[in-house]
Parts: structure tokens; sequence; C-alpha cells
């Protein structure tokens, strides 16, 4: 029975066999943070479009700017996330759902909201950049917790100090604000985010069970 | 004194475990995800998931992809009940083992 050392054994063994299968489909999970950078990089060309610093004939619809940049980035990180996922036969985690889920519904929530926004001309350019770094903030802050990553919930921090600054400052204030989080929260925590993946990876082998 | 669980020899079985394991976090697994997370070879895997299915624990689907046949298998709510007791019973046995 249990009183034997090799039975002791053999029973840790089987704990420390479902830590690691459950650590190993987590893995499956962890193939995202290339979409930080993306739609990091998405804001500096919609800002960008916006504020006319890019040239060119397609460039100066500035009022598009902003629904044809977001919308391109959102088939183009659906269209990837396909191909990545078919590629590797990787089934959808419960983690992943719940992290599909924030992101989605915070995406859904931008358009309801920042589209009629724009359409009706109520609120400025500094309501719009508190109403987007704050839901960029709750679905960092939701992330955060539920990865029980400290990192994403900093971030989630600096999203809502901008929000907050982008109300009290002036026009200048408010985009530099926003600049300054899309830098750090998508951009640096992105490629930071990119690099655990990459470590993970390697230091992951077959488990022979 | 306590009387001491059984643990579950079909849920004891060291692949069966870690098979067992991995469908529980996930909605539904490829035979060869399976076999790559597991390293084990296509006639045991194939065998153990088979018991599993045997038992209730696991539902396979069997359908065809680009021509190529998929095997899709997921855990049933026996299967993650049995997974939980079996938990539970191992740790209980730990702890009277006084780690």
């Amino acid at each position: 029975m249990v009183g034997t050392n090799a039975n002791d054994l053999e029973l840790k063994e089987r704990l420390e066999l479902i830590e690691s299968m459950l650590a190993e489909g987590r893995r499956t999970t962890k193939r995202w943070s290339w979409t930080i950078v993306l739609w990091g990089v998405a804001f500096y060309v919609a800002i960008g479009w916006s504020s006319g610093m890019l040239g060119g004939p397609i460039w100066g619809q500035h009022y598009m700017a902003w629904p044809v940049t977001m919308i391109g980035t959102w088939l183009l990180t659906w269209g990837l996330f396909r191909r990545m996922r078919s590629g590797a036969k990787a089934p959808m985690t419960t983690v992943g759902r719940a992290m599909m889920s924030i992101w989605t519904a915070m995406g859904i929530s931008m358009f309801a909201l920042l589209l009629p926004m724009g359409l009706s001309g109520r609120g400025d350019q500094q309501v719009y950049v508190a109403v987007v770094t704050s839901l960029l903030g709750t679905a960092n802050a939701a992330s955060g917790l539920l990865l029980k990553w400290k990192a994403q919930f900093a971030c989630a921090v600096v999203w809502w100090l901008a929000s907050a600054a982008s109300l009290f400052g002036t026009v200048t204030q408010s985009t530099i604000a926003f600049l300054v989080a899309i830098f750090l929260c998508q951009i640096v925590f992105g490629i930071y985010a990119m690099v655990l993946e990459a470590r993970d990876r390697r230091a992951s082998g077959a488990v022979h069970a | 004194m306590p009387e001491l669980p059984d643990l579950n020899p079909v849920v004891h079985g060291k692949l069966r475990l870690a098979l067992l394991t991995l469908l529980m976090g996930v909605d539904e697994a490829e035979f060869t995800w399976l076999r790559e997370k597991t390293g084990a070879s296509d006639g045991n895997l194939g065998a153990q998931l088979l018991k599993l299915e045997e038992a209730g624990y696991v539902s396979v689907e069997k359908k065809f992809v680009q021509r190529k046949p998929q095997s899709l298998y997921r855990m049933t709510e026996t299967g993650r009940v049995a997974l939980s007791e079996y938990v539970a019973a191992l740790k209980q046995l730990l702890g009277n083992a006084a780690i």
C-alpha cells in the first residue's frame, strides 16, 4: 500500500506528471504576443494617417484612418491566427478562449462606441483618446489578472493613467500621453512578451509519459 | 484513522493520466497533437485512448479534413469527474504519507 517509499515515489511522480501536462497544455495559448506589437504599429499608422503626417493620395483621406487601419489590422490578426493554428494543429484551451473573449469584447466595445461617436460628432480628440486608452486598460487588466502576469497589469495602469492625463491635459499633451502609452504597452511590452515566448519554446521539449 | 482511498486504475496509468490532464485544458485535441505532447507511439497512444473511450472518459469524433482522416478527442463529464476524484485521492494519499 502507501507506506513504502516506492509507492510514495510513484504517487509523487503521478502528481508531477499532472503538473507538467497542465503546463504543456497551456503552452498552446502562448503564441499571441506578436499581436501586441502589430496593434502598436497599427495605432501609430492610424495616428500618423489621421494627423496628416503620412503623405500621398490614399493617405489624404484622414477620416478613413482609424476605421480602415483598425478593420485591416483585425482582419490581418484573424487571418494570421487561423494560419498559425491550422499549421500547428494546436487546440483551443480554456485560457485561450478566455483571452480571446476579453479582447474580442474589447474590440467590439471600441467599434460600438467610437464609430457612433465619430459619426455623431459628439466627443473631441481628448475624449477619443481617453475612451481608447481606458478600454485598453480594462482588457490588459483582465488579461493580466487571468494570466497572473504583473507586467501586463502594469500596462493596464499605464493605459488608465494615459486616459486620465488625456482628459486633464491639452490636445498635444493628450496625444503625447497616447503615443508614450502605445510605445510602453504595445511595442516594449510586446517585444518583451515575444522574448519570453521564444525562451519558453526553446525550453520546452518532448514530454515522454 | 480514516480509510485511505483507492486510486482509479483506469486513470492511474501513466499515459492515460497524461492524456486526461491534457484533454482537461482544451476543448478538443487531435490525435497528432496528443502524440506530440506525450511522445508516445501511435500504437500505444491509440490503445490507451481506446481504454479511456471504453471507460466513458473521452469521446472521439472521426472525420476527413481535406481527404485526410482526423480523430478529435474530447474529455467527457464522466472523465472530468474521474480525474478530479483521482487528484483528490492522490493528494490524500500523499498527505497521509507525510511528504
